[in-house]
């Protein structure tokens, strides 16, 4: 996150907060219905940037773990529903992982309102514009996730 | 009574001056890194340990840590579970910053001067291990960081009673009441402490705090405090001796001529292979360097521990690896510190503080390890002329 | 009656078995190397017995904590080259080796396992003497275990032994105790016992299980795990390193033990043990037909938590 208008979030604290928010998507469902709800005009938030994946089965617990550790302030994981995965059970081996990490990580201390996860298809145009505003909206509220940015290193400095 | 005269040798101070000299130091700014008592069940961690709730005595960590008042400051025997090395070479430092601008590189270094510090209380295997240390550091290349530290650094000593059937200092050329790496050297004795400055940074110690400190009577610790003193120390070092006793030229021989024999080559089968001994070690030097990107363009060069018992260690890029499993990195574990690096340096790279062995629970037992060699090279010595 | 008297220990009935058996299985040449344990100087440890005549060395009694099961990992060249290996496994170990077999590390001819009868171990190994289990001496990992008699095994020795006390407190008291607490705290204590990390990798060192070749903490390109021991670089480290065991962990309490900064990794683990009992219905077994439950799925998982 190195360009400029990341940096004028980073200093302007008499700003207000706006959430950094990154969003996991696999390629045939939930990104295709982000896709349908860009053409479709819906309005939503605009503090999400999506990283695009061949399937949930692919998004490794790490890649959540590297969003906040790269100063993201609440994660989207998002795919296929049960039974529409186009490689048959990416999906399914995603829902376990993913329900795992996400007991983990709320013993551990982060707070699940942070992580969402969706199943949103290729048609659900509206119900990605329903997980992003409210995704944006809870995190908005949380404020930005300084405890995990106090976990950096000593000595850093920004350059 | 007579206050200090810094260009005599033997000082007496009491606890309670011992611990407002340190205060003065902390009054003044001046970091002031000492044994520590941490009562492990007061933290929140204290969840952890069963041993919290077991009757009789609480489980209480020794480590090294910059005081933050004079009261805090441990003049026990406990040793600290991490040796004194983190302050020198710490678990992992910044060399410099990075930040690319299109095809620029713009790089940031960071301070090699560092602000005068103090160490009350060093054990003296820890000390002796930066002087050991100091060696390697300035090779080849002398290193602005670690040279930077302890060109800063005072460190005084606390004459240690030998912790337990783990420690053999002496057996490696050092002492439980040895000044080696260190400036001064605190021994305790009734009332108080007996002070010998042994550098000119120990001295301007006594100078700056002389109203703390009395000249000790009679010369060359002949007093009754003096006497005290040393046989008390002579104590410790018979309790060490008893614990190891070899010929360490003759192991540096034997090591450095026997690099197939079994003895050398089976050593790592109950290894694990984790390293915790290289953590724990005093002389244990060896770092990686790592760049860590923190996202895209920018980041920071970090220098870190590493461990020959890694395999990674030795990886080269094409895929092979000189050193592919752990009988060859336990060896190269005895082999550097008791053959390549007296050979190359003059020096055991070992202080006898015995930490690898105690938190081995793998059952690699340095003392057992250094006997069985000893005995194979006094074997050798007995048949060859 | 004298102290002695009433800290004595009794023997354990199935060392003179364990013993013979050793002796047979190298004559025989039906194994080049048993793996169990022996008394040293600073207490029990991990023994290799390559000779028939030094089977004598040979122990087991409540100091017996290691899980030895990490010696048939596939990367241990320098094991391997022993030759085929009879290994003396306890209930818990046992369970490892059925998750090499089930993960394919391992095929059952492979190795020969010698079980013992088992009624809990102590918190150490470093001790002069095995003393009588207690509760504020006994491995807190032994309550309520579930093979203390392991079936996968080709003998079994000793006699039944008796259930291991209840520990002053138990892993899942403490387990409660944290999810007791709000987040934040959750947090301030995760932070701070991660913080300590020196990153010596211990844990995955001593694991039986954690047998990737190459770990990702170690890949620098890119670089998933920072390297150094920061507190970012360390919470990323233990949480990949406690997921990577969910529903494979047996318990064995290795990594905790090795830890040289006391970190503690059994609560996280008991933690993930819990998550997979509730989520799956899952308990590890020492069954290696019994698949685990991370890299399967059922149609109707729970996901409560998705939207």
């Amino acid at each position: 996150m190195n360009d400029e208008s990341d940096r004028r979030q980073d200093g302007a604290a008499d700003v207000a907060f706006e959430p950094r928010i990154t969003a996991f998507v696999c390629n045939w469902c939930t990104y295709t219905g982000a896709d349908l709800a860009g053409t479709s005009r819906l309005h939503m938030a605009s503090n999400v940037r999506i990283i695009r994946l061949p399937c949930t089965g692919r998004i490794d617990p790490l890649f959540i773990i590297k969003a906040f550790e790269r100063g993201a302030d609440g994660v989207i994981v998002s795919g296929c529903h049960p039974a529409d995965c186009h490689y048959t059970s990416g999906n399914y081996h995603a829902r376990r992982r993913f329900a795992v990490f996400h007991d983990l990580m709320e013993f551990i201390g982060v707070d699940p309102r942070r992580m969402t996860f969706s199943w949103v298809s290729a048609s659900e145009g509206a119900k990605w514009r329903d997980v992003v505003d409210e995704a944006v909206r809870s995190v908005r509220e949380l404020g930005p996730y300084d405890a995990y940015r106090a976990l950096a290193p000593v000595g850093d400095r920004e350059i | 009574m007579t206050s200090a005269d810094p260009t005599r040798g033997t000082y007496f101070i009491t606890e309670d001056d011992l611990r407002a000299l340190t205060g003065e130091l902390l009054g003044a700014g001046t970091e002031v890194i000492a044994p520590v008592a941490l009562d492990v069940c007061a933290s929140p961690s204290a969840i952890a340990s069963s041993a919290c709730l077991r009757p009789g005595v609480k489980p209480i960590d020794i480590e090294y840590r910059a005081l933050e008042s004079a009261a805090q400051l441990n003049l026990g025997s406990g040793l600290p579970v991490l040796s004194l090395k983190q302050y020198f070479l710490p678990e992992y430092e910044a060399l410099c910053c990075w930040r690319q601008h299109g095809t620029e590189i713009e790089i940031e270094a960071v301070p090699t001067e560092f602000a005068p510090r103090v160490v009350l209380a060093a054990k003296p295997c820890d000390s002796a291990a930066l002087a050991v240390v100091d060696k390697v550091m300035n090779w080849d290349y002398a290193d602005e960081l670690w040279n930077g530290r302890r060109e800063a650094t005072t460190i005084v000593n606390l004459a240690c009673p030998v912790v337990d059937e783990s420690c053999f200092c002496t057996a490696v050329g050092t002492a439980p009441d040895d000044a080696k790496g260190a400036d001064a050297l605190l021994t305790p004795v009734e009332g108080g402490f007996l002070m010998e400055a042994t550098t000119d940074k120990g001295r301007a110690l006594v100078e700056a705090h002389a109203a703390r400190f009395t000249a000790e009577e009679g010369a060359g610790g002949a007093g009754a405090r003096g006497r005290q003193a040393a046989e008390e120390r002579a104590a410790a070092r018979a309790r060490a001796a008893a614990n190891l006793e070899i010929d360490a030229a003759s192991v540096r021989d034997w090591i450095d001529t026997h690099f197939e024999d079994p003895l050398l080559a089976a050593l790592g089968v109950r290894c694990n292979g984790c390293g915790a001994c290289s953590s724990v070690c005093p002389t244990c030097h060896c770092f990686d360097i790592v760049d860590e990107e923190e996202g895209i363009g920018k980041g920071t060069r970090r220098r870190c521990w590493d461990t020959c018992q890694a395999p990674t260690f030795t990886l080269h890029a094409s895929g092979h690896n000189p050193r592919d499993s752990q009988n060859p990195r336990y060896r190269q574990r005895i082999n550097h510190k008791f053959a390549i690096y007296p050979l190359k340096f003059g020096e055991v790279l070992c202080t006898g503080c015995g930490r690898c062995t105690r938190v081995c629970h793998a059952g690699q037992d340095l003392v057992e390890i250094l006997q069985a060699i000893d005995i194979a090279a006094r074997r050798r010595e007995a048949v060859s002329p | 009656m004298s102290d002695t008297v009433t800290t004595e220990v009794p023997v354990y009935a199935g060392v003179a078995e364990l013993r013979r058996i050793a002796r047979e299985l190298l004559d025989a040449g039906d194994v080049r190397v048993i793996i169990g344990w022996e008394h040293a100087r600073r207490g029990a440890r991990p023994v290799f017995i390559t000779d028939a005549a030094d089977a004598d060395r040979l122990i087991f009694d409540a100091r017996c904590v290691h899980n030895l099961v990490t010696y048939l990992n596939p990367r241990r060249d320098n094991v391997a080259e022993l030759g085929k290996i009879g290994l003396v496994v306890k209930g818990c170990d046992a369970k490892a080796v059925a998750g090499l077999l089930r993960e394919a590390q391992l095929t059952r001819d492979d190795v020969v396992l010698i079980g013992v009868r088992c009624g809990g171990v102590l918190e150490e190994a470093e001790l002069p003497r095995a003393a009588p289990l207690g509760p504020e001496n006994v491995a807190p990992r032994c309550f309520g275990c579930d093979n203390r008699e392991p079936e996968l095994v080709d003998h079994l020795l000793g006699e039944s032994q008796p259930e291991p006390p209840r520990p002053l407190t138990t892993i899942d008291e403490r387990v409660a105790a944290l999810d007791a607490q709000p987040l934040e705290k959750r947090w301030a204590f995760w932070t701070e016992q991660f913080g300590r990390c020196v990153r010596c990798y211990a844990c995955r060192q001593v694991c039986p299980l954690c047998v990737c070749e190459r770990c990702v903490a170690e890949k620098s390109r890119p670089q998933w795990i920072e390297a150094s021991p920061h507190p970012r670089g360390n919470l990323s480290w233990n949480i990949t390193r406690a997921l990577h065991l969910a529903g494979r962990c047996v318990d064995c309490g290795e990594c905790e033990r090795f830890c040289p900064v006391g970190i503690p990794l059994s609560l996280v683990n008991r933690k993930l043990q819990q998550i997979v009992a509730e989520r799956y219905d899952y308990a590890v077994s020492d069954d290696p037909e019994h698949a685990a439950p991370i890299g399967d799925y059922r149609l109707d998982d729970k996901q409560e938590f998705i939207k």
